[in-house]
């Protein structure tokens, strides 16, 4: 599913005390295309993912979801716009504690049309968690539960992955395992990902890596032959 | 200047102010009951105390025997201040048309009695002179508007002799105008009460003085000299004997002040108890959610006891916030309950006192309850770890399957999201158990309330439509033969009428005492039935006396057990004590015509006669047929005491209704501050769910069903609880007068649930409301939410 963005303003506050978190972005990401969002902090790239899964609204400009402009949603649109398109991946991983791993998954597979619960199990061992389904979050180790969240991602099959600085929370290896995972995921399905980190060398892995500062696009970059995610280091 | 640790505070008690809002008006409300009916409750009995002493209130009356030499006896006790001999006759007083049964009390005339003097509102106090000059208790002046100079006619052997009222009195005996211990609650057109010479007295009882009063030094009481001087009295024949604290008004106000401490008590417990409950959710959430901030302060150099103290404040607060003008309003509302009080009552003497101790102690009561509360979770963060707080790791509860879940594996298959609310009850064990308490605690709560009303009508539905079954009762103006009872059937309305004789007894057995009635009636007697303590219905025995189940305690004793009755007409016997009965209103003692009449060896009149009406009678003409009869001294109908007592029910309801309205806001505070606590600390999960596509509607429905759940799991443990703290506090009113047996319709546990799950769905709507308002991007960004 491709994603434009044009002209797009998000600004927070009002007056004297507004704060412009994105100035004027353009930008297309054609269908299955791993786009890495590069920035320092407050340089606007969780708001730019939260715009594009709908948890937020543009003050000007368009975004267009496979055709459809996000801003004549209503809420009950943006609700269904999410539950069919968006998966989402947190930096905090953001599981339900009183859930096991395979009930989380569950709780978001209930919510296709397909009724996906039966996925559930499938997509997480193919995040290699076939033999943790039924533990809690508790018991699970971070790089563990970030796959649950993967998997609670991709069980409703959308075709756009949003991930927020997925590996923020994990040690190098984890978050390294983590990425590839995504990564071919993301090949296997033909998904539309946007990766949101400021972890500059997470940026090889992207098909496309886009820089931002302060609100604007400053760079934006094909990688020729993006690198396995397994071999990047930091 | 305001130090940064403090306008924390203030300002994180602004950030959460609903829920402090609800800690501190819970605290406000529990300290002021506290205060108003601590206060009442000290003001009302030094009201009392002090009507005692200005009115020389007799601490001990004997009455019967020979009362000369008891008056001797007693005046030669040292410890005895005043002894009076007086005159006191039950007869018939006629105003206007209206003939009720009276009691004439002697007094001297000129000077005032040095026992039970009266309070003259009206006229002035009768000089020596006229005989016929009388003083009117204030409750029959009131009734029949009796002023002086007005007259009223006094049955005088056969005749009716006329008597001016002098004055209006009230009098420390007549405060409740109880008849008797066995006779607490009169209708003012049935008993009266007027103070008559001495001289017109006996001319009444054709006697001498029939009672000896005496008022011991400084109105003290006194056991030793009690014991001495009654045990003397019977010896030389008094029948009836009582102390201040027995005298009928003075037992059933006794009674009722009781009521007003217990309640002092009872009531402020459940609300400190429920404001402590949420006062450490609350400070157990921000605790929690505060665990960085601890860290930071802790690893910049703040000692634990100054985070300590922090945390204490936002328990101490609320507390000082609450009960400070808790108290003031409590012991202000306390002087003007007093005065409605005493004026209702028309108690001669007020006396509002300003208690520091309860304003003192009833700060500090809500303060230690808010304090207590805090103290737990202040201790916890204390004791946080400040680099693993800073790295912002919660302490997280491994998640586990539901109880319901484990017991009924089935449950492990109902869609995800229901599992997670079944699961939610148990996530936190310790704010769903206080959650639950609270439940508990409102239930209690309008159980106690809520039970008196339905007890005290069953008690008068038992007392006045399954035992009583006669319509109304007449008094003979002297002992009349039973055919004239008989002959009452004759007369238009009467259905049905049957003699009884009652008479003053005392009944003995173990070394014990007890002053009461005996009634006989006809052995197969249809207008009064006998409920067996064991629950069924008895008929009146052939042989033995039956006797009210109060006895059975004051008199140690137990069925075929022998009792020894001594009769006010001199005459002892012993009887059998064949059973006891469980009558809500007074202890008689019961005998069977036949057998009363073999052991009289002749036949016996009657003093009064139950009547029964025919359908459709004009109660009223019946009335004044009867009234009419020159045998007859008064009328008593049943229904209009039942409506009498009805109409005390209003303020019942009216204490019922205020304590519902306190208990809804307490289980409003308590469930509110637990809910929005429970939403609160899964904002982060809500913002997940909404982000991945849950609708707000379906995440509200699954937190209202978890809250309901929880408090559904309180509903009948509060049930349970509720009963058995309303039967301890009817209990609790039990006396020889009045036995309170706990009923509770089974309606009324259905509205006080239905009234729980209704404050329950109210308080969660805040919270629901506050889902509407997250915002998805910045929570499921938080470390923690």
């Amino acid at each position: 599913m491709a994603i434009e963005m044009a002209g797009v303003w998000k600004t927070f506050g009002e007056g004297h005390t507004a704060v412009h978190a994105l100035k004027d972005v353009d930008f297309k990401g054609p269908q299955g295309e791993l786009a890495v969002i590069l920035g320092p902090s407050g340089s606007g790239k969780t708001t730019l993912l939260n715009l594009v899964g709908a948890i937020d609204n543009v003050t000007d400009g368009r975004i267009e979801v496979g055709g459809v402009d996000l801003a004549s949603l209503d809420v009950d649109g943006q609700v269904r716009y999410r539950r069919e398109n968006v998966g989402f991946v947190f930096q905090f991983f953001n599981l339900i504690p009183t859930l096991t791993a395979l009930e989380n998954v569950e709780l978001v597979a209930d919510l296709t049309a397909d009724n996906g619960t039966d996925r559930a199990e499938d997509v997480l061992a193919k995040v290699g968690l076939a033999d943790r389904i039924h533990h809690f979050p508790a018991q699970l180790s971070g790089g563990e539960q970030q796959r649950v969240a993967i998997a609670r991602a991709l069980v409703k099959q959308p075709p756009i992955l949003l991930c927020d600085e997925p590996t923020g929370e994990l040690d190098f290896e984890t978050g390294r395992m983590i990425l590839q995972l995504l990564q071919d995921i993301s090949r296997e399905q033909n998904q539309t990902v946007l990766l949101v980190t400021h972890n500059a060398a997470i940026g090889y892995m992207g098909d496309r890596v886009l820089k931002l500062r302060s609100g604007e696009i400053v760079d934006d970059a094909r990688n020729a032959t993006p690198r396995e995610a397994g071999t990047l280091t930091w | 200047m305001v130090k940064p640790l403090q306008r924390k505070l203030w300002r994180d008690i602004r950030r959460h102010r609903a829920q402090f809002i609800a800690i501190t008006v819970t605290i406000f409300l529990g300290v002021g009951i506290f205060g108003a009916a601590w206060d009442s409750y000290s003001n009302l009995v030094a009201s009392y105390d002090q009507t005692a002493i200005d009115y020389r209130f007799a601490n001990l009356t004997l009455a019967g025997g020979d009362t000369a030499a008891i008056a001797d006896l007693a005046s030669d006790n040292p410890g005895v201040e005043s002894v009076e001999t007086r005159t006191t006759a039950d007869v018939a007083f006629r105003v206007g048309d209206t003939k009720l049964l009276g009691r004439a009390v002697g007094i001297p005339t000129g000077d005032q009695p040095t026992v039970n003097r009266l309070d003259v509102s009206a006229g002035t106090y009768p000089s020596n002179g006229d005989p016929a000059v009388v003083l009117v208790e204030d409750h029959m002046a009131n009734h029949f508007d009796l002023v002086p100079g007005d007259t009223f006619d006094i049955l005088v052997g056969d005749s009716w002799q006329a008597v001016t009222v002098g004055g209006v009195a009230l009098s420390p005996e007549y405060i409740w105008p109880a008849r008797d211990r066995q006779d607490i609650i009169t209708t003012p057109d049935n008993f009266g009460v007027a103070f008559v010479s001495e001289e017109l007295a006996r001319s009444i009882t054709g006697t001498s003085a029939n009672e000896v009063v005496l008022y011991y030094s400084d109105g003290e009481p006194n056991d030793r000299i009690t014991a001495d001087l009654s045990s003397a009295a019977r010896d030389l024949g008094a029948t009836n004997i009582y102390t201040r604290e027995e005298q009928p008004s003075n037992n059933a106000l006794t009674e009722d002040v009781k009521g007003l401490e217990e309640m002092a008590i009872f009531f402020p417990m459940m609300f400190l108890a429920a404001a402590g409950l949420a006062a450490y959710v609350m400070i157990s959430r921000l605790v929690h959610a505060q665990r960085p901030h601890i860290g930071t302060f802790l690893a910049n150099g703040f000692t634990r006891r100054q985070v300590l103290r922090h945390y204490l404040g936002y328990g101490v607060l609320p507390g000082l916030i609450g009960s400070i003008p808790g108290a003031i309003v409590g012991v202000l509302l306390a002087r003007t309950i007093t005065r409605l009080y005493t004026n209702i009552l028309s108690i001669p003497l007020t006396v509002v006192d300003f208690y520091p101790a309860t304003l003192l102690g009833a700060i500090a009561f809500g303060v230690i309850a808010s304090l207590l509360a805090a103290l737990a979770p202040a201790l916890v963060a204390s004791r946080v770890l400040p680099a693993e707080a800073m790295r912002g790791e919660t302490p997280s509860g491994g998640g586990r399957r539901s109880l319901l879940e484990r017991l009924i594996p089935p449950l492990r298959r109902i869609p995800t999201a229901w599992r997670m609310t079944l699961r939610g009850v148990g996530r936190n064990p310790r704010r769903t158990i206080y959650t639950i308490i609270g439940v508990v605690l409102s239930l209690m709560l309008v159980l106690v309330s809520w039970g008196m009303i339905d007890t005290v009508q069953n008690l008068m539905d038992r007392q006045f439509v399954e035992i009583q079954q006669e319509d109304a009762t007449v008094f003979f103006a002297g002992p009349t033969a039973t055919e004239e009872v008989a002959a009452l059937t004759d007369i238009d309305g009467v259905a049905a009428a049957e003699p009884a004789l009652t008479l003053p007894v005392a009944l003995s057995a173990n070394g014990e005492h007890y002053e009461t009635a005996l009634m006989v009636l006809p052995d197969d007697t249809e207008l009064h039935r006998f409920a067996d303590v064991g629950g069924g219905w008895i008929d009146l025995p052939p042989e033995g006396v039956v006797l009210g189940q109060a006895t059975r305690d004051l008199l140690d004793i137990e069925a075929g057990e022998t009792v020894t009755m001594a009769l006010g007409t001199g005459t002892t016997l012993n009887a059998e004590v064949a059973a006891f009965v469980d009558e809500p209103l007074g202890t008689m003692a019961y005998v069977g015509r036949s057998q009363a009449e073999a052991l009289a060896g002749s036949a016996l009149p009657a003093t009064s006669a139950l009547i029964a009406y025919e359908d459709g009678v004009d109660a009223k003409a019946l009335r004044n047929t009867v009234t009419d009869l020159p045998q007859v001294a008064a009328f008593e109908d049943a229904n209009v005491l039942f409506d009498l007592m009805q109409r005390f029910m209003i303020l019942f309801y009216a204490f019922v209704g205020v304590m519902l309205v306190f208990g809804g806001a307490m289980a409003f505070a308590l469930i509110f501050n637990s809910m929005s606590v429970n939403i609160a600390e899964r904002t982060r999960e809500v913002a997940t769910l909404l982000a991945v596509g849950t609708e707000r509607r379906s995440i509200s429905r699954y937190i209202t069903a978890e809250n309901m759940l929880v408090a559904a799991m309180g509903i009948p443990l509060g049930l349970i609880a509720g009963h058995f703290a309303a039967s301890a506090a009817m209990s609790s009113f039990n006396s020889d007068l009045f036995t309170f047996k706990l009923h509770i319709q089974p309606t009324t546990y259905l509205l006080a649930s239905l009234a729980i799950v209704v404050v329950a769905l109210i308080s969660q709507i805040p919270g629901l409301r506050a889902i509407r308002r997250i915002s998805i991007p910045k929570i499921v960004k938080e470390r923690s939410a």
